[in-house]
């Protein structure tokens, strides 16, 4: 009996450990699909990695949207973005990563979620 | 629900310092809770009009993070009766503080967005504020447009000149657009008799001019311009039909929704 349950929280923990790989794996992708999307030549466009207004102002609107809505925030996850933006958790998870790539957001993994935020630098 | 303010024209010598004056007392006047920042860094005013004295630390030294919003807010409650509160954070008007501000660099400009984006934060989660009211500079300068993005509500005052009507409608079509920001206008210092006594079709006129809707429409009356900032309207001149269009326009601002 105990040795069954023993078994059994170990098999559930392999799955546990397998879906979290799954997941990072899944982020992974995504990154690299935008990469697809992004070639070098559109990232040239913006050479300067400051998020301020002026780089608002540059961005395509669908990139700008999710852009003030990280400023807004300072630090969120997709899904909090897409709450805001009343857009889908899979096309704001696209859009912050193609921003990631731009240099322009930084992208920090928490147990089982990614938090995008806005590198600021030091003060001055 | 809280709401930042941001009040903003394409030409400088519109009365935005005044409206913004003027909307945060009438706010206060309200029973509301309200901070009126001056965001004109290149030309700060607020200093002057609400006779401030001895001030220490200043908006700048907060988005210099040398110090926390709450050092640099000055509290004038007594100067409006009522439950009401009224702050202010006031720009340096030193040389030195200006000569500073225009040296600064983007990555400054972006760590003042977030700052000024946090406030939200600061004043109304925290600090349980109704409004934050935003004095800018004219045109789009760095830190007019730090504000509008940060802003909520956008009241944009201009005149009958007619650049000032050219200009004003470029930015609101181009520039508020991209940030998708809620717009009311304030026709300001109007001679013409026909604004006077027709509002309904003059209100459509500017609605057609400039697609955003009309906040109200401020005559050129005198006691404002002799005032010279020595009074909140809502306070001092009660039965003065400046301080009704200020309540009819601080409704329509209430009731805007900003989702």
């Amino acid at each position: 009996m105990y040795k069954q349950e023993g078994i059994r929280k170990k098999h559930l923990a392999t799955l546990e450990k397998i879906k979290e790989n799954l997941e990072k794996l899944n982020e992974k992708i995504d990154v690299l699909i935008e990469l697809r999307k992004v070639n070098e030549k559109e990232l040239q466009k913006f050479p300067d990695s400051s998020l301020d207004v002026i780089t608002l102002l540059n961005l395509p609107d669908h990139l700008r949207k999710t852009a003030v809505a990280i400023c807004r925030n300072g630090r969120a996850t997709a899904e909090e973005i897409a709450d805001q933006t009343n857009r889908a958790r899979a096309m704001e998870s696209s859009y912050l990563n193609q921003l990631v790539i731009m240099g322009y957001l930084k992208k920090q993994r928490k147990g089982k979620k990614t938090c995008f935020y806005v590198e600021r630098g030091n003060e001055s | 629900m809280s709401k930042i303010v941001a009040v903003h024209s394409y030409k400088g010598g519109t009365g935005k310092t005044i409206m913004s004056v003027n909307l945060a007392a009438t706010f206060a006047k309200q029973g509301k809770k309200v901070a009126l920042f001056d965001l004109d860094f290149r030309a700060p005013s607020l200093f002057a009009i609400l006779r401030c004295e001895k001030i220490q630390v200043w908006l700048n030294d907060y988005l210099n993070n040398n110090c926390d919003i709450d050092k640099i807010l000055i509290d004038l409650s007594s100067r409006i009766s009522g439950k009401g509160k009224l702050y202010v954070g006031l720009a340096n008007p030193s040389i030195d503080a200006m000569r500073d501000i225009s040296t600064k660099d983007r990555r400054w400009e972006m760590r003042a967005l977030g700052h000024l984006l946090s406030l939200k934060n600061k004043l109304f989660d925290e600090q349980k504020f109704d409004y934050i009211i935003f004095d800018t500079s004219p045109g789009l300068q760095y830190s007019s447009m730090n504000a509008i993005v940060t802003a909520d509500f956008v009241v944009v005052t201009t005149t009958g000149d007619c650049s000032d009507v050219n200009g004003t409608k470029r930015m609101i079509s181009e520039f508020y657009k991209m940030f998708e920001k809620k717009t009311g206008i304030v026709i300001n210092k109007i001679l013409d008799d026909v604004a006077r006594s027709n509002n309904a079709e003059y209100a459509k006129k500017i609605k057609e001019t400039y697609n955003v809707p009309l906040l109200g429409v401020v005559p050129c009356f005198c006691e404002i311009l002799k005032a010279e900032g020595k009074y909140l309207f809502p306070q001092d001149k009660s039965d003065h039909p400046f301080t009704n269009l200020l309540y009819e326009m601080a409704d329509k601002i209430e009731k805007s929704n900003i989702n």
